[in-house]
């Protein structure tokens, strides 16, 4: 009787083990963020106000839409794009000199989401050749910053005469466009990531890349899928972050590689693929941003705050990562 | 006559690919020769070299730094900010370089011990970093207001500096220490082949803290000495030297996947972009155009790296299908024999 129940027992508390795990995983950022606002919203005067939250979102919206195209790159198993930053810069700029030649916004979009989208299959054709996808970004990432700073000759681009804060001041059901973009791709990239069959196998071979081939899976096919994914995230985010500034140069927005790969990380991907959701990436960035929000409105130094969010992110990688693989154990 | 070849056949790519860039600034270039473009070259030695041969050390054990240049931005804040404090110029280069040194075994402990990926740990830490710099300053440019203590590192000495001499030194120690030590060794057997060499007594924990040690050592190093000799220092100084490390060390020789390059591959490596950036530069070409010559040049390297890989994993393939389907006649041979005396 001792002697069966035993193992089963045993099971009982692995299963239970990895089930804790699991929730920890899933819920463990909501809960973070819902207890930074409460924290806030009690000790901080002016953070619970809409206009405070609409600033947050607002400014969410930008790092998010990237991270969340980055979320892609982490799940098919290519760590991550360190050339983001720049190729956001590249759309901004992109997007601001088309939109000053056409003298309109959409086709100025559309050019710049063509270009961005055509640089990143190209990278996915270098690195699904087999080409180490942390060099090969870092690399394409310098050319695209180079290129840009040479084009530009590090002067300020404008749109000219032609209105573009539009994109960044409409509302839509009471949110402007782009947190509302923001949260449209973030459900749009959840299910093709989640529910489509190119998603699925994306998944897949970030696991296990030569298992993933030899059951007869298209590298190529999931690695141009998934940089695709990050191009239109990056271009999306540099239209939208040019809207907003109505201006764009080379060295714009110096840390935007690190926030975005913070937000990731924060939001619990696992690095080395195979396991990544884009909500959780987009909850990363809202806690980052929320983060930063509470210490400016408390009166904090740049510094400190800056520091203060590098300590929050360490913790929670390492932790996420130790609860990780406590689970998979 | 052997040890010709052997250089050769070791640093032949290198010694080809800087001659070659020798010439074409010597046309290029007029200004960019004799002593004065040595110095140049050798004083980039300073931070480049020095980051370089750390980020080497963790590329050798089959890991990435990430963290090495935010490591240099944090210690060359710190050495601005402490150079008023009435330390010596040696003892606060020691200290901040100690103190690279015990952060970076802190780190190869956590990824040795604890089983993080050096990926995620140092993106981390690479953020952590900025924000301990950004702390340091106030997020604001600092300089330094006792200008006579850095006197002693502006010296020149024929094309040598105390600078470029000091990057020598230490990236002679290191190699020395990777060729000549056990635990060196060791490095090269993690990187080269982790599981046979765990599986043949190696401990993982030795030569992983060392190699991360050597890396925060040199990027604190590299970092307070490139800041006491501009006697400023940015909260967002360093961020392309990464990018510069990574390059060089690649094209240098130095294996992405470990085991494989030493210090003299770092030499190359740092000779062959520190000349093409300071050439560059002697023409009056901005530092961006000269990074974008990096990173073409960087993925050139790459992708010559994968072709190689690619080439020889043909040629294996094709060795074995040579073994399996070359000596059939003696494989029949032996299954008229009897296996076994139990038989069927």
């Amino acid at each position: 009787m001792t002697a069966l129940a035993a193992p089963s027992e045993r099971m009982g508390t692995a299963t239970r083990r990895a089930r804790g795990t699991a929730v920890v995983a899933r819920f463990a950022l909501p809960l973070l963020i819902l207890l930074v606002v409460g924290v806030a919203a009690v000790t901080t005067p002016g953070f619970a106000e809409p206009t405070n939250f609409r600033a947050i979102l607002i400014n969410t919206a930008i790092t998010g839409i990237a991270a969340v195209g980055m979320t892609a790159i982490t799940l098919s198993g290519n760590f991550f794009s360190l050339g983001i930053g720049p190729t956001v810069i590249l759309s901004g700029c992109l997007f601001l000199a088309s939109a000053d030649r056409f003298g309109a916004v959409l086709p100025a979009v559309l050019v710049t989401l063509a270009v961005v989208l055509l640089l990143g299959v190209v990278q996915a054709g270098v690195v699904a050749a087999g080409l180490d996808p942390i060099i090969t970004t870092l690399a394409f990432g310098t050319i695209v910053y180079g290129v840009v700073a040479v084009r530009t000759g590090g002067e300020v681009v404008t749109a000219g005469a032609t209105q573009i804060t539009g994109l960044a001041t409409t509302t839509v059901l009471g949110l402007p466009l782009p947190v509302v973009v923001f949260i449209g791709l973030t459900l749009l990239t959840t299910y093709l990531l989640q529910h489509t069959v190119v998603g699925r196998q994306m998944g897949l071979v970030g696991l296990n890349r030569d298992t993933a081939r030899t059951s007869g899976i298209s590298v190529l096919l999931t690695t141009t899928a998934a940089f695709a994914i990050m191009s239109v995230g990056a271009a999306l985010a540099g239209i939208f972050s040019a809207a907003q500034l109505r201006q764009m140069q080379a060295n714009d927005l110096p840390t935007l590689t690190m926030d975005i790969i913070a937000a990731v990380l924060v939001g619990g991907a696992a690095v080395a693929g195979g396991e990544a959701s884009p909500a959780r990436s987009a909850l990363g960035a809202l806690l980052l941003v929320t983060l930063s929000n509470v210490m400016l409105l408390q009166g904090l130094e740049p510094g400190v705050r800056v520091f203060c969010v590098g300590v929050v992110v360490v913790l929670l990688v390492l932790v996420l990562h130790l609860v990780r693989k406590a689970g998979a154990r | 006559m052997n040890a010709v070849r052997d250089v050769a056949g070791r640093y032949g790519i290198q010694m080809v690919i800087l001659g070659l860039l020798i010439c074409v600034l010597l046309v290029i270039a007029p200004d960019f020769v004799g002593e004065n473009a040595a110095f140049a070259v050798l004083e980039r030695l300073v931070p480049l070299g020095i980051i370089t041969a750390g980020i080497a050390a963790t590329m050798i054990i089959g890991e990435l730094d990430l963290s090495v240049a935010s490591m240099a931005a944090m210690s060359g804040a710190s050495a601005i900010v402490l150079g008023g404090q009435g330390l010596g110029l040696v003892p606060l280069v020691a200290l901040l370089t100690v103190g690279g040194l015990l952060v970076g075994a802190a780190q190869g402990w956590m990824v040795a011990r604890a089983g993080i990926s050096s990926l995620v740990l140092t993106v981390g830490t690479l953020i952590l970093f900025r924000g301990v710099a950004w702390l340091v300053t106030d997020g604001v440019p600092v300089s330094l207001t006792n200008y006579a203590m850095t006197d002693p590192l502006l010296g020149r000495l024929g094309v040598l500096s105390p600078l470029s001499i000091t990057a020598l030194v230490v990236i002679a120690v290191i190699g020395v220490v990777l060729s000549r030590t056990r635990p060196g060794k060791e490095m090269y057997a993690v990187g080269g082949a982790r599981q046979e060499a765990l599986a043949a007594g190696v401990p993982l924990a030795r030569p992983v803290v060392l190699a991360f040690a050597i890396s925060g050592g040199c990027g604190a190093l590299a970092g307070a000495l490139s800041s006491l000799r501009s006697a400023s220092a940015t909260p967002d100084g360093f961020t392309t030297m990464l990018l510069l490390a990574v390059a060089a060390a690649l094209v240098g020789g130095i294996g992405l996947r470990g085991g494989r390059g030493g210090m003299v591959n770092v030499l190359f490596g740092v000779a062959i972009t520190a000349t093409l950036a300071a050439g560059l530069a002697s023409m009056g070409v901005k530092s961006y155009v000269s990074e974008l010559v990096t990173g073409v040049l960087l993925l050139a390297v790459v992708a010559v790296d994968a072709g190689v890989t690619w080439l020889a994993r043909r040629r294996e393939l094709a060795e074995h299908r040579r073994t399996l389907t070359g000596p059939l006649p003696r494989r029949t041979a032996l299954t008229h024999e009897p296996v076994s005396p139990v038989g069927s």
